[in-house]
């Protein structure tokens, strides 16, 4: 059975995930790689705009938030506009859903079935919201997700709030939705030790179980892109 | 000959879809797999592939337009022709119901392409991952075509240009008012037979046509249903006397054997296909076209998917595929997990990988275990046909037998072909006579029309 190969990348900007993410979508594309990756990272504060992105979303002008420090990216995943932050698990998905199910639907339904499977282990009570996208708890936003699919390949993914700073999210509308409140897992579950690796663990592991295949942990060398192109199968 | 392009389906779920974003403007040269818009359903944005070349002719919404599935959303052509009016397709046939969309593929995929002709969330479905294909290098020619044709029933996506254009000779000849009848019914025109001048199919014929002859809906509906991995169903009073009175002739496992004869023509041609084009990269075995055809066929079949547990049978919704292997001192069966979702390469790679490991005795016994159905194929022992016995509490095996170039009747002909037999070993008490049949004939019609293993 093929695996999912997990590559925990720790703190990296969001720009250079993004190129490669879509360097890994497109090689996935074009059949030079071959195994299903989901990628672990953490981002210095960043705000990214969604194909779905309404004006009222972003309050503050963009430049003024650049002169802030924090960065500003329009993208081309669904959705609107997100924050992340260090104490935010970020995780992007890189699967061909030829191999699993050609069905965004099911897809987004599944990754949000993996965050609420993670949430149940530290007593977290996490349910979907009918027609928003995400995973919430007690009315609460505790982590979004936005996708865009390349020819059933997959990249971006979600992000699930840890520990975050949430006052951060004052800065922007989150997902679009006037009145949200974000939540975080520390917030919900109070103290917990050794928080950021066990997350990190009960996701992967959820997503194994969700989309039943193994997690293997891989080096970031496997990201490497491969020295010589190979022709793919059928897709 | 112009070709539509439209919001295609992102999900069997999705109603309609946002069209985000133009990616092509009008006037601008578009090739074959070009991303020509983004669209976003819920959260996620997918592109809009090109499935023919030409200009961008028209955008008929505009960026952030949310649009049903199906509908019309442009037009790709040569550069100056005019876009058709209205919804109507053009003569050439870009939204000719299925059987003539076939047709226009046939010169690719051979003459009886099962064309794609059921509900258009599954068809488009089926088009993309088509589309796919064509795009990433499994371009064989039969796999471009038959994107074509998926796409051409949802509604005239793929317009099978040249297709349609140049092949005359596999063209059903329908009348307009017979074609519409064939495309609400799902009837592939093909397998109808004209009354008409020059058998041409008038409504009469259609009216005439049995339910039968809307097979190629399978295309699409081959999907595995949503839910329970299984359900248990209690015997009924029928099931409970059949399994009493079988027993006791044939105990304790009352077996029945169907043999049919598969034309493995085209299915050789398929693998010839992969191997020019992909070289030594992909390896596509006789029998992993058996594999993929039978989890296809099951999903199908679900009366031959199931096991049988004495107070009740339990009908498989998933599909593991037992596969026997020889070893030293015995035979082993691990098993193809969800073969169904697979593509044939990974049930390629999948099946050398746990055979190897099965002769090394390396296999956990979950490998080994919970299959739904089996196969055990000796065609390599050059094995004509056999029977194998029922791995309990499975209801049914397939025993595959070698492929052998014979003589046999083609068009009036006696030609030499490449044929197969297989045999399925039924357990009565789950499996009657003719769902085995049944069974059979959806496994022969896939074998011998292989191109729908493809996508």
């Amino acid at each position: 059975m093929t695996a999912i190969h997990l590559v925990d990348l720790g703190r990296r900007r969001y720009g250079e995930v993004l190129e490669l993410q879509r360097r890994l979508c497109r090689e996935r594309v074009t059949g030079q790689r071959h195994e299903d990756l989901l990628l672990f990272v953490e981002h210095d504060p960043v705000i990214t705009l969604g194909r779905g992105t309404k004006a009222t979303s972003l309050p503050i002008p963009p430049e003024t938030l650049t002169a802030r420090g924090l960065e500003v990216f329009e993208v081309e995943r669904g959705g609107d506009v997100t924050l992340h932050a260090p104490g935010q698990l970020v995780g992007y998905p890189i699967f061909h859903l030829s191999h699993h199910r050609p069905d965004l639907h099911w897809y987004l339904r599944a990754i949000e079935e993996a965050l609420i499977e993670a949430l149940g282990r530290f007593g977290i009570q996490a349910e979907r919201n009918p027609g928003y996208t995400g995973v919430w708890t007690g009315g609460r936003k505790i982590a979004s997700i936005g996708i865009h699919v390349k020819q059933w390949v997959t990249f971006h993914g979600f992000a699930l709030n840890v520990s975050t700073a949430l006052d951060l999210f004052d800065l922007i509308v989150p997902c679009g939705i006037e009145g949200v409140t974000m939540t975080s897992i520390a917030r919900e579950a109070g103290a917990v030790p050794d928080l950021d690796r066990r997350v990190r663990a009960e996701v992967a592991a959820a997503f194994g179980r969700v989309f039943d295949r193994e997690v293997v942990t891989a080096d970031a060398a496997l990201l490497v892109p491969p020295v010589e192109p190979a022709a793919d199968a059928q897709r | 000959m112009a070709t539509k392009i439209v919001m295609e389906a992102l999900s069997p779920t999705m109603e309609e879809g946002r069209l985000v974003e133009w990616k092509k403007a009008e006037g601008q040269p578009v090739a074959a797999g070009d991303v020509l818009a983004e669209v976003e359903t819920d959260k996620a944005v997918m592109e809009l592939v090109a499935r023919a070349a030409g200009v961008l002719l028209k955008q008929t919404v505009a960026a952030g337009a949310t649009v049903p599935v199906s509908s019309l959303v442009g037009w790709i052509g040569q550069p100056g022709e005019a876009v058709p009016d209205g919804a109507s397709g053009p003569a050439t046939g870009a939204a000719a119901p299925a059987g003539a969309s076939a047709a226009g593929a046939a010169p690719a995929a051979g003459s009886a392409a099962p064309a794609a002709g059921g509900t258009a969330a599954g068809a488009a479905s089926a088009g993309v991952g088509a589309g796919a294909g064509a795009a990433g290098a499994a371009g064989a020619a039969g796999a471009a075509g038959a994107a074509g044709a998926a796409g051409a029933a949802q509604g005239g996506a793929a317009g099978a240009g040249a297709g349609a254009a140049t092949a005359p000779a596999g063209r059903v000849k329908a009348s307009p008012l017979a074609r519409r009848i064939a495309a609400d019914k799902g009837v592939d025109l093909t397998r109808v037979t004209g009354s008409g001048p020059e058998g041409r199919v008038i409504k009469r014929d259609l009216d005439r046509a049995p339910a039968a002859a809307a097979a190629p809906t399978r295309a699409v509906t081959r999907r595995r249903p949503d839910g329970p991995p299984f359900e248990d169903t209690p015997l009924t009073q029928i099931r409970k006397t059949i399994a009493k009175r079988l027993v006791q002739s044939i105990g304790p496992i009352p077996t029945f054997y169907l043999t049919t004869e598969i034309d493995m023509e085209r299915a050789a041609d398929l693998r010839e296909q992969i191997k020019a084009t992909q070289g030594d990269a992909v390896k596509v075995s006789f029998n992993d076209l058996v594999v993929r055809a039978v989890a296809l066929t099951l999903v199908e079949h679900r009366a031959c998917n199931a096991w049988w547990l004495d107070d009740k049978i339990r009908y498989w919704n998933e599909v593991h595929v037992s596969m026997a292997v020889a070893v030293p001192d015995g035979l082993i069966t691990p098993v193809i997990r969800n073969a169904d979702l697979k593509s044939l390469t990974e049930i390629g790679a999948e099946s050398r990988e746990l055979a190897g490991r099965a002769r090394e005795r390396k296999l956990k016994p979950e490998e080994y275990t919970g299959g739904t159905f089996s196969i055990s194929n000796l065609g390599m022992f050059d094995i004509e046909h056999f029977t194998a016995v029922i791995n309990p509490p499975e209801a049914g095996i397939l025993a595959v037998g070698s492929i052998a170039t014979v003589p046999a009747v083609v068009g009036g002909q006696v030609v030499p072909r490449k044929r197969m037999r297989v045999t399925m070993s039924c357990d009565h008490r789950v499996i009657d006579g003719a769902t085995g049949a049944e069974f059979l004939k959806t496994l022969k019609q896939l074998l011998e029309n292989p191109i729908s293993l493809v996508w």
